[in-house]
């Protein structure tokens, strides 16, 4: 054996810094969304929106009688008869409207939850195994087979259509009686009636949201807890000082999901009424809607982003 | 018996000191029972078990009511749908509509094709969302938070939005082709013409490849949340043993990672499994109807089409047994895997 030469750690000079190996090898790992976005998506999105702005026309060849579509500059026309349209300016609002309703509802119901299924408790594995059905399951499927129902209802003109649909859980008349004594405002009673016949909805809803919830939890260090406990803090204490500020990113993050998820589900009422333009049909019309649609919520969310983002806390790590 | 007697009393001298008295098994066990029951903080505790469990039991029921029904429904004759006695339990109990969803519908095939296609893209899927999500977790490059809003942004496109251009790419695919400026793609350069993909696999296979398939934008930002929790000295310590960064990524970063990317995998595969949206689109010409599991509830099979009075709800009711049927293999699945769903996420430590 020879004595091995330790090769001398050779330096190039035009070798990169470490910072801009780092910066490569995180392109490299970014690469097949970035090969995604570039080759495959970004002409989907350019042409559909190209879509929006142009028409199709058939036209007849004079000569040879042969049928071939004629590409038409439409301009703006598609988006001003989309907000001409009343029907879909109120369906746009009123879609609005019950996503800022349902939003904080869904949030505040998964957080409830999620402090709960956090702690120690008879059967906790068995309730966490329900509670999750609902994000393996309630994808879409059951909506889909409530919308065949519906379609087919509509056509048949049957008797039985809506016999399941709208299910009250508890007739108006009791809850308006019990809250009529309580002088909390009109308002506050619809929204509670609302929330109360919507609580099937609204489960099937946050199960992501609340293993999100769940998982932000998990991750808050338990000696501050015990750091609360030996001064002296009640629970209630603890959860508004230590678990809501440490839960906070969590809660931005849910509230943003939880608007997109809600919004783009078929289920929703202007993505409904988008698919029924769709089908008339006037695709054009459709697409220049539902960039319409696209941008309205991008502006809820931002809406929402910078007022969440206003009290969320985030730890310094180190 | 003699154990009792050797046991010596605490000694005088001690017995008098004052804290001794309050916690040396003075007060009797009647006294302390009396404490507890007085105090209001014990009662609290109480009625907020009581109170809790009440409330995970009432969720629970509201979660799985609605499959209840639909699985006592399933087992109704047709007569049972006339019958104003009937409401819950069926009063004749059969499997005919099991039988010729089965049959007719071709549920096996149909199942067999389904989980192809979910367990190749939850493959994929999971990968490539692991890798981007790694990225944007671990290397500050420029361009970094560019790519994370356009994850956010294709989370937040609606599909329909695209479904047309994206089944006119798909008809005629070609990489980085433009059809609204005439731009032609690498493919047709060479080969003179485009592919048609539609009716085959290979939409949702590319679309899982890049990462952006159906969701992935949430799955690749809980892998970002997740990587961000793992602690650099990991990959630090591999660096100075030598280890690439590929290498320490495979090596290293995926072993840790499963629990999460059970999580994504199951996400991702069942979600895959129920999705009509693409399954339409993309197989709407196919050889026969029910090719994909969820079709098997957009058609009534005809051994149970009737032209009677209960139809609406019948037919409703042969639709859910068809949903029941394809969610009862993920079912199965859930059960096994339910515990990393919860361990998984909970590994997470999405912070920040």
């Amino acid at each position: 054996m020879t004595n091995q030469v330790i090769p001398k750690r050779r330096h190039k000079p035009g070798g990169a810094a470490l910072s801009t190996r780092k910066a490569r090898q995180g392109w490299f790992f970014v690469l097949p969304f970035i090969i995604g976005i570039l080759l495959v998506y970004a002409p989907i999105v350019i042409d559909s929106i190209w879509f929006s702005f142009n028409t199709l026309v058939k036209e007849i060849d004079p000569v040879t009688q042969v049928a071939y579509n004629v590409v038409k500059p439409a301009g703006f026309t598609y988006y001003r008869e989309a907000l001409q349209n009343e029907e879909f300016i109120s369906t746009l609002l009123s879609g609005a409207g019950q996503l800022v309703l349902n939003v904080p509802a869904i949030v505040i119901f998964s957080l409830f939850i999620a402090v709960i299924l956090n702690q120690k408790m008879l059967g906790r594995a068995a309730f966490r195994a329900i509670f999750f059905i609902p994000v393996i399951l309630a994808t879409g499927l059951m909506e889909a087979i409530n919308l065949q129902d519906m379609l087919s209802g509509s056509i048949e003109g049957g008797i039985d259509t809506g016999a399941e649909g709208g299910g009250e859980l508890i007739s108006m008349m009791d809850i308006d009686m019990l809250f009529s004594n309580m002088k909390v405002g009109r308002e506050l009673v619809t929204y509670v009636l609302g929330l109360v016949n919507r609580v099937y909805e609204i489960i099937n809803d946050s199960g992501v949201q609340m293993l999100i919830f769940l998982a932000g939890l998990q991750s808050i260090s338990p000696s501050i807890y015990e750091a609360c406990q030996i001064e002296g803090a009640t629970s209630w204490e603890t959860f508004w000082k230590i678990t809501f500020p440490m839960i906070s990113p969590m809660i931005l993050v849910n509230l943003i999901y939880t608007i997109i998820d809600s919004f783009t589900k078929e289920a929703n009422v202007v993505m409904a009424f988008i698919e029924r333009v769709h089908l008339i049909p006037r695709v054009h019309l459709a697409t220049a809607m539902s960039w319409l649609y696209f941008l309205m919520v991008l502006l809820i969310v931002a809406a929402f982003a910078a007022i969440a983002s206003s009290f969320v806390f985030y730890q310094k790590r180190d | 018996m003699n154990t009792k007697t050797t046991q010596a009393p605490p000694p005088a001298s001690d017995s008098k000191h004052p804290m001794r008295v309050m916690f040396q098994g003075r007060i009797s066990d009647k006294d302390r029972l009396r404490m507890k029951l007085t105090s209001p903080s014990f009662w609290i505790e109480k009625v907020w078990f009581f109170f809790r469990f009440v409330i995970m039991l009432g969720v629970s029921y509201v979660i799985l009511s609605p499959f209840l029904s639909k699985i006592l429904q399933s087992f109704m004759a047709k007569e049972d749908f006339v019958d104003a006695t009937v409401s819950i339990i069926p009063k004749n109990w059969n499997l005919q509509m099991y039988k010729f969803l089965i049959i007719e519908n071709e549920y096996f095939q149909a199942m067999f094709n389904t989980a192809a296609l979910s367990l190749i893209c939850a493959l994929l899927q999971t990968f490539c969302c692991c890798m981007v999500g790694y990225g944007l977790a671990k290397f500050k490059f420029k361009g970094n938070k560019l790519v994370t809003v356009l994850v956010i942004i294709t989370m937040a496109v609606p599909h329909s939005t695209l479904r047309l251009s994206m089944l006119q790419h798909f008809v005629s695919f070609d990489l980085a082709a433009i059809q609204s400026f005439n731009m032609k793609g690498p493919i047709e350069l060479i080969f003179g013409n485009t592919i048609k993909l539609t009716n085959s696999f290979w939409p949702l296979i590319i679309m899982s490849m890049a990462g952006i398939g159906l969701k992935n934008g949430l799955y690749i930002f809980m892998m970002r949340q997740f990587f961000r929790g793992v602690p650099d000295e990991l990959e630090e310590s591999a660096y100075v043993d030598g280890s690439g960064t590929f290498h320490t990524f495979v090596r290293i970063i995926l072993p840790l990672s499963i629990p999460m990317m059970i999580t994504i995998f199951l996400f991702a595969f069942s979600w895959q499994w129920t999705d009509s949206f693409y399954s339409e689109l993309f197989f709407a010409g196919a050889v026969n109807k029910t090719w994909l599991l969820p079709d098997i509830i957009s058609t009534i099979p005809p051994s149970l089409e009737t032209g009677y009075a209960g139809k609406a709800m019948y037919y409703s009711a042969i639709r859910n047994t068809g949903g029941i049927l394809i969610i009862l293999p993920l079912l199965i699945i859930y059960l096994f895997c339910q515990r990393y769903l919860v361990q998984g996420i909970e590994r997470s430590g999405l912070v920040g």
